[in-house]
């Protein structure tokens, strides 16, 4: 592969105003269990047509960054052990790191040709140091396409962030960049973890999400290092309307249409099962979602707020799309904020210290329609015309995104992220059910 | 190591005459003082009273013979008064011209280049040129320097790994050079065309062509400007350069002489493992300053000070002084300065040298009595006294000496016997600002300044050391109660200080 990215240099951004000496902050139950992921996201802008010199940009940003940078003491400090063994972040003004990059050829050009391999060098990562009083949690990697178009890549540990807070630093960073002031400051403050009226036990405690926890955090898990790929498929308002209605229940009971996530994570659960080779039955598969709107946070609340959830099915009938739909919908209805906040008390009080494999035991289904990627505009009215998510490492047996599209395509319409081992997304983008919707393949699986 | 903090405790040894100590003696002293000062005052009083007594018996007769005696003389009578003219003009003629200082300005870096302490050890540990030891020295000398948190290092220390290059000192060197330049024309009003001599000194870049032609590029200056770059001098550069333009100001009649002093970090950092030249990473920081000074006569009503004294001393005839501040290449051929451990003797031995030529120069009458005395008392009857320390607080209201590390300003402190107010301002600029070497003595004065406590006719004393080994003073005298100028270092966080550093 010939030098398609040339790396520039590697340098630290700090906030522009020194946080209070001494500052700690620290780490909820929902992030701990994090510790083994890391997340990434790139996102892609076109040239606003005004030539510019190169590196003029990316001195802007930088500069912004670091105005950014002083309302998230927690991105610039260093992870350090508490007292009782815990991860916390000292809050010290080491900084970020950024990389500056640039990239031979134009944005659409990268585009056509883009995989997963190729898209991940557009988004700096460094594993944590064996002592990670000096390495930074944060990296973002600007690259400039030498024929107009910029690449903005992050990519940050799991500990402190998931996909929704991340995407509001990017978005606050970008509202810095153009008007000066962030519109949605974020908000550092515990999860909720004491109900009112304390001393009354839940009379039915929703054990299965607990159980979900605990068989992830005491099963030891082989990572195989498969050689996965990536495909991007989009489905339009139309597909997605199609995809509902064909999850819709047989029964015509009164229950209400499956949500799009719950009708597109049926549909992928059915069609990677079946790739897999399962004959009666549906791979184990885990849905992940954010729950800030059900513990009632804000939306700009830092930290970890997606919480997973088993989904099972008992006696299941071949490409029976509805089934799939309606047993997800099931679990969804079940993580309320009573279920939520039986799994907070008990993870708190379990306070184990073992390593949890929360992203690792089955096929992740990950909800991120609450993230908002494309209202992040930095400059003028350029919105971005295409955003990637990734979470690593992924799950031995694969892992399904599903992200907001562009706007403008439609309320419904997705865009759905699919890694699986090589040779299943090439089975799987054959499938009777996908074919029957054919989304567009935004990304496709890599060419060997 | 060569430095090491030193406490007041073990300074009893060298105090001379303990007596002196006690409270009573301290008020003998000061009545000495005020009568040695009017001495002139108390003696000419019985002078006029005798000559009042004189007038007031003479009678018009005698003053008609005086009026006599005079018209016979008449040759004798208009030679004198020649002699007289012709000598007061020779005296006016020759006189030095007195050199003002209009306003100055220190250049305050961006603060996405503050280097807290966490990033100096994260971004040392990550170059990866250090090993486990010299990373904990540099540790160990950072925490116990009296540099604060908000010291700033060049652009070019902020990449890992830094971008050293010949191009990023001479940004550097333009960021704060300019920076400086432009607050001082702002602040002075002045017009670049007006001025007549430069002086830059920066000691360990120099480039080619100077950085002197570099200000006259951009300011553009005029064709015929004296411009001087002094390279290699260290520390004591900036006062070197104001005693040039000092004299280039006596042969050149009414006009501005620009003095820029400034240091280069980002060519200078020492990425190996020798000790003894680790220490100048903790301790230098950007920094750079701008002085305009005058000789107009009618800069004196506008001017902030005026230069009184330039004392310079030089101890490099001593080849341990020559070798204590050394700039060479490691083992592995990385070059950097390297700090003997007799830093501190050389010091003190080089301010000693100074102060014996300042003193007769600046010390009251009294003072200079008592020194007197006491070195007879030690030469002609060997009398077992330690030499008499002239009281320099008597000669002087401000102290700025060069904040070239904590120990420097400990050292001073007990040698001159100088209270915590008077190095408070050397001990706040090590800590806001760091070492910004040649330029610090500037950064002082503004605190000085911003602390309003400048007030007319308060005489100032600005001491630099460096490589050389060099003791350079310069004497100002305060025209009028100075306020500090807009855009000064200290603007925003004077408030916060002095701050109790760290033990």
């Amino acid at each position: 592969m010939a030098e398609l990215i040339t790396f520039i240099c590697k340098r630290t951004v700090v906030s522009t105003k020194p946080v209070q000496a001494g500052k700690t902050y620290p780490l909820s139950v929902l992030d701990r269990h994090m510790e083994e992921n890391h997340l990434r996201m790139v996102l892609y802008y076109p040239s606003t047509g005004v030539p510019t010199k190169p590196g003029e940009i990316t001195t802007k940003l930088r500069e912004s960054l670091a105005v950014t940078l002083t309302n998230y003491p927690i991105i610039t400090g260093r992870l350090q052990k508490n007292d009782e063994e815990q991860w916390m972040i000292k809050c010290n003004d080491a900084g970020l790191r950024m990389i500056e990059a640039k990239a031979r050829g134009s944005l659409e050009e990268w585009l056509r040709n883009v995989d997963r391999e190729k898209e991940l060098m557009l988004v700096y990562w460094e594993e944590m140091y064996h002592k990670p009083y000096f390495w930074s949690t944060f990296y973002v990697q600007l690259t400039e396409f030498e024929d107009g178009g910029l690449a903005i890549g992050l990519s940050c540990t799991h500990l402190l962030a998931d996909q929704t807070c991340a995407t509001m630093f990017i978005k606050a960073w970008a509202d810095t960049t153009v008007f000066s002031k962030m519109m949605h400051p974020p908000f550092f403050y515990p999860l909720p973890s004491q109900r009112p009226g304390n001393g009354k036990l839940n009379q039915t405690p929703y054990t299965a999400l607990i159980n979900h926890y605990k068989t992830s955090i005491s099963k030891s898990i082989d990572i195989v290092d498969a050689k996965h790929t990536t495909v991007t498929l989009v489905f339009s308002d139309d597909m997605v309307r199609a995809c509902i209605a064909m999850a819709q229940p047989i029964d015509g009971t009164d229950k209400s249409s499956p949500t799009p996530f719950e009708a597109l994570s049926g549909l992928f659960w059915v069609c990677i099962s079946k790739v897999k080779g399962m004959r009666n039955g549906l791979v184990d598969m885990s849905i992940r979602m954010d729950m800030r709107k059900v513990l009632g946070l804000d939306k700009g609340f830092f930290g970890n707020c997606m919480v997973y959830n088993k989904v099972h099915l008992e006696g299941f009938q071949e490409d029976n799309l509805s089934q799939a739909a309606s047993s997800i919908g099931e679990v969804v209805a079940k993580m309320d904020r009573e279920g939520i906040m039986d799994l907070i008390e008990w993870l708190v009080c379990k306070d184990d210290r073992s390593r949890s494999l929360m992203n690792s035991c089955d096929l992740i289904c990950a909800s991120l329609e609450g993230v908002d990627p494309f209202s992040i505009i930095f400059e003028d009215v350029i919105v971005p015309i295409r955003v990637s998510c990734y979470v690593e490492p992924v799950s031995a047996l694969g892992q399904v995104l599903i992200l907001p599209a562009k706007p403008g395509d439609g309320e419904l319409s997705r865009v759905v992220m699919v890694t699986l081992p090589r040779d299943e997304a090439i089975k799987m983008c054959e499938h009777d059910l996908i074919l029957r919707l054919s989304p567009t393949i935004l990304m496709d699986v890599n060419k060997p | 190591m060569c430095i090491s903090p030193t406490t007041n405790g073990g300074v009893q040894s060298r105090r001379p005459l303990d007596f002196l100590q006690t409270v009573n003696l301290k008020y003998v002293k000061l009545g000495y003082h005020y009568l040695i000062t009017h001495l002139l005052t108390l003696c000419l009083v019985p002078l006029v009273a005798v000559i009042v007594i004189e007038a007031s018996l003479v009678n018009p007769d005698d003053i008609h013979q005086l009026w006599l005696q005079l018209q016979c003389n008449l040759v004798a009578v208009i030679f004198f008064c020649a002699m007289v003219v012709f000598g007061s003009t020779v005296n006016v003629m020759t006189r030095p011209r007195s050199v003002y200082l209009v306003d100055y300005s220190c250049y305050k870096a961006p603060s996405h280049l503050k280097v807290r302490y966490h990033r100096f050890m994260e971004h040392s540990k990550l170059i990866g040129d250090f090993d486990e030891s010299s990373l904990e020295f540099q540790r160990k000398i950072l925490e116990r320097s009296g540099l604060g948190e908000e010291t700033y290092v060049p652009e070019a220390m902020n990449y890992i790994p830094p971008r050293i290059s010949m191009a990023a000192a001479r940004e550097e060197a333009e960021q704060v050079i300019f920076g400086a330049l432009d607050d001082l024309f702002a602040n002075a009003n002045v017009k670049p065309k007006d001025i007549g001599i430069l002086v830059v000194n920066c000691s360990l870049f120099n480039p080619t062509p100077s950085l002197s032609a570099m200000v006259v590029n951009k300011y553009k200056l005029r064709g015929n400007i004296r411009s001087f770059n002094l390279g290699g001098m260290g520390c004591s550069a900036g006062v070197i350069a104001v005693d040039l333009a000092k004299d280039m100001l006596q042969i050149n009649r009414n006009t501005y002489a620009v003095v820029v002093s400034t240091e280069n970090i980002t060519q200078n950092w020492y990425f190996g493992n020798k000790k003894s030249m680790l220490i100048p990473n903790c301790l230098f920081r950007v920094g750079g300053s701008a002085v305009l000074l005058s000789n107009k006569s009618m800069d004196r009503r506008r001017a902030k000070y005026k230069l009184v004294h330039v004392v310079r001393t030089h101890c490099g005839a001593d080849d341990k002084a020559f070798r204590c501040v050394y700039q060479e290449q490691d083992d592995d051929g990385k070059t950097g300065v390297s700090l003997s451990k007799d830093l501190m003797a050389i010091a003190g031995g080089a301010l000693k040298a100074n102060i014996t030529t300042l003193g007769p120069l600046v010390l009251p009458l009294s003072e200079q009595l008592l020194f007197f005395a006491t070195l007879v008392a030690k030469k002609l009857f060997n009398a077992k006294v330690e030499p008499y320390i002239p009281d320099f607080k008597l000669a002087f209201d401000h102290f700025c000496i060069h904040a070239g590390g904590r120990a420097v300003i400990d050292e001073l402190e007990k040698n001159l016997q100088l209270l915590p107010v008077h190095v408070e301002a050397s001990r706040m600029t090590l800590h806001r600002f760091g070492n910004t070497s040649s330029s610090s003595i500037w950064y002082e004065l503004a605190y000085i300044e911003a602390k309003g406590r400048m007030q007319k006719g308060n005489r100032v004393w600005q001491i630099a050391f460096g490589s050389g080994f060099k003791c350079n003073s310069a004497v100002w005298e305060v025209l009028q109660s100075v306020k500090a100028s807009p855009h000064s270092p200290w603007e925003d966080c004077i408030d916060r200080y002095p701050v109790e550093a760290v033990a």
